[in-house]
């Protein structure tokens, strides 16, 4: 009797102490794994999403291509860049840019400020938010990257660059600069190049705003 | 982990809440509160030097009791450090981080702030104030321990009850029916199966609850690629790489020829040392050559030598299939930074995912989330809130009042 006491104590005790360890294991550490989930299928998408294995889709019978159909363009948008990439050391078509125009008007206020948020965030790590090239990954040359990017206001080369040039780069690169093409559609391309010609020695400023279509701002 | 917190903030709200009632300018105070945590508390505290400087008594340091300065420098802090040696200082010991210039913000909107900031930390009233722990330490632990060692000393105590009772019993000669056994004892049983069916009850549930919840889940990438190194210390835009939560659903994952118009000319790594999770020190520069590999970059040619394959990054957030999230219409429309969902994403080496994602913390967030009508061309057609707000006849529109709360909203 005594002894069954003692051993159900020794027990109880093991246990508690399993118990306290299971808990302390559980809190710490980095969770690698995402845990589990109940009822998958309303988890998990049937059809096929973005971020799934794309590779075999054509062993599953599906014929799906994310392209556009070449010469279509989307509501709203404009015609694609109409010059091709240069190949090799080929400069014929950097040098036809020059004759490209800027399909869009002059932006107005609410256009500019839109294009100067895209060139933020998109060319103004590099090139600087003053458009002077010294952007936070140059940093006067502190910085990781290092060229120094064009200064795009004071360099003559670029202030006396044709949009469309200016264009070609953004679209398919230059030097060390990428293509741009995957991050910015054409007609943002064509913004934010309509925005450093602004912010250029004797840019456009932009264009009075068209009449208020913010109903919110008509009522007042 | 974030319940304490949680709980901390929601009495806070409410002490809030009832000190403004007392003062009369609820309005100010409420917006002010909704202004600072939108736009500045991912990174300022109010009583603690985080990102940014702590930001209690803020008017008692430097040129900020000049409102004017104040202006102009959260409108652009780095263009007014050019022009105030205390500013300019302030920015190199925050350095690499400097303050997001606010431009967007009125200087009626910066008072309200500031009236936020001035609001002495409420004092505990009875009743509200006793919810607010004082300590958010963790402490549970603690008292498991102490648990179980009251737990054995009363086992122990019981043990030598029952037999001291024993030896007086025989020796006033007093007789007995033998006791009832422990395990057969029908209270003890009850006890058990009692305190069994309440612990196990607990965890049952918080196991349920956990299900399909990934809050803090931190998987290794196939490339150690630093948030902190990258939006942190060299300030990238978060929209440079997932500019896609501006147009749509997906913020999306960049492919690798955008982590290639900067590193086709970044090829070493040298910043700060940069560890694992587990303190295993992370060669940079080698993990941008595996960047080279999948891009089929020969980085000595400096040009594309092979196809390249993609990166298989490990999706870290995921919302079950019955859920319907669109990035663009919090980023967009409702101008919701990104920190606000993903945390201190630009302090992360390696990115875990910091909300709990779950129901109840999305329609908190559209409960508590005042619409930001000005300048939102998208909320233009209600225009009835506005009038009503106009009138007086409101004081503020949640998300919920514009339909946040709509089943269909996310699941459809």
């Amino acid at each position: 009797m005594h002894k069954l006491t003692e051993m159900r104590k020794s027990i109880l005790s093991v246990g508690l102490m399993a118990m306290a360890a299971a808990v302390i294991s559980s809190c710490g550490g980095v969770r690698r794994e995402p845990g589990r989930i109940y009822v998958p299928d309303m988890a998990y998408s049937r059809a096929v999403e973005t971020y799934t294995d794309h590779s075999n889709l054509k062993q599953a019978g599906i014929y799906y291509d994310g392209t556009p159909v070449a010469g279509t363009i989307k509501r709203g948008g404009i015609g694609a860049f109409p010059l091709a990439k240069d190949q090799g050391t080929d400069t014929a078509n950097y040098v036809a840019s020059k004759q490209i125009a800027n399909p869009l008007p002059p932006l107005n206020e609410k256009d500019m400020a839109e294009a100067k948020r895209l060139y933020n965030v998109n060319c103004g790590i590099c090139h600087g938010e003053k458009l002077d090239g010294n952007g936070p990954l140059y940093n006067g040359g502190n910085g990781p990257y290092p060229i120094a990017p064009r200064n795009l206001v004071a360099d003559p080369i670029v202030s006396k660059m044709p949009m469309g040039q200016m264009m070609y780069s953004v679209t398919y690169g230059k030097n060390l600069m990428g293509s741009y093409a995957s991050q910015l559609s054409t007609k943002q391309r064509w913004m934010v190049i309509h925005y450093v010609k602004s912010m250029q020695p004797g840019g456009a400023l932009p264009v009075q705003a068209a009449a208020a279509t913010d109903t919110t701002k008509a009522t007042k | 982990m974030n319940q304490p917190k949680s709980i901390l903030r929601r009495s806070l709200s409410v002490c809030l809440v009832i000190f403004s009632l007392l003062f009369g300018n609820q309005l100010l105070a409420q917006e002010g509160k909704a202004l600072f945590q939108t736009n500045c508390a991912s990174c300022h505290a109010l009583n603690k030097d985080l990102t940014g400087p702590a930001l209690a008594g803020v008017e008692t340091r430097g040129p900020w009791g000049d409102r004017k300065k104040l202006y102009a420098w959260i409108h652009n802090p780095s263009a007014f450090a050019k022009s105030d040696t205390y500013a300019a200082d302030l920015l190199k010991k925050y350095s690499p981080v400097v303050m997001t210039a606010f431009p967007q913000l009125t200087e009626k909107e910066i008072d309200a702030i500031v009236d936020y900031i001035n609001t002495p930390p409420p004092t505990p009233a009875p009743g509200a104030g006793a919810a607010a722990p004082a300590e958010p330490k963790d402490s549970s632990f603690l008292f498991g321990i102490l648990a179980i060692v009251l737990g054995v000393v009363a086992l122990i105590l019981l043990q030598i009850n029952s037999t001291l009772k024993k030896l007086s019993d025989e020796q006033a000669g007093i007789h007995r029916a033998e006791p009832v056994s422990f395990w057969k004892n029908k209270a003890y049983i009850a006890t058990c199966i009692i305190l069994l069916f309440l612990t196990g009850g607990y965890f049952l549930a918080q196991g349920a609850i956990g299900l399909g919840r990934q809050t803090k889940y931190q998987p290794e990438q196939p490339i150690y690629y630093s948030h902190k190194v990258h939006a942190g210390i060299n300030q990238v835009n978060c929209l440079y790489c997932h500019g896609g939560a501006m147009e749509g659903k997906h913020a999306n994952i960049p492919s690798v020829n955008v982590c290639m118009n900067c590193h086709a000319a970044i090829n070493e790594y040298k910043g700060p040392e940069l560890l694992r999770e587990d303190g295993s020190k992370v060669d940079g520069t080698a993990e941008i050559q595996k960047l080279y590999k999948h891009a089929g970059w020969d980085p000595t040619a400096k040009k594309y030598t092979s196809e390249g394959e993609p990166i298989e990054w490990i999706k870290i957030h995921s919302l079950p299939d019955h859920v319907y999230f669109n990035h663009s219409q919090h980023v967009k429309a409702g101008g919701v930074q990104c920190q606000t969902c993903h945390g201190p994403i630009q302090e992360m080496g390696e990115v875990y995912q910091f909300s709990t994602l779950s129901m109840g913390w999305c329609i908190n967030c559209h409960r508590e989330t005042a619409v930001k009508f000005k300048d939102n061309g998208f909320y233009s057609m209600y225009e009835k809130f506005h009038n009503d707000i106009k009138s007086g006849k409101m004081d503020s529109v949640t998300v919920e009042k514009i339909g946040g709360t709509e089943c269909q909203k996310c699941h459809y």
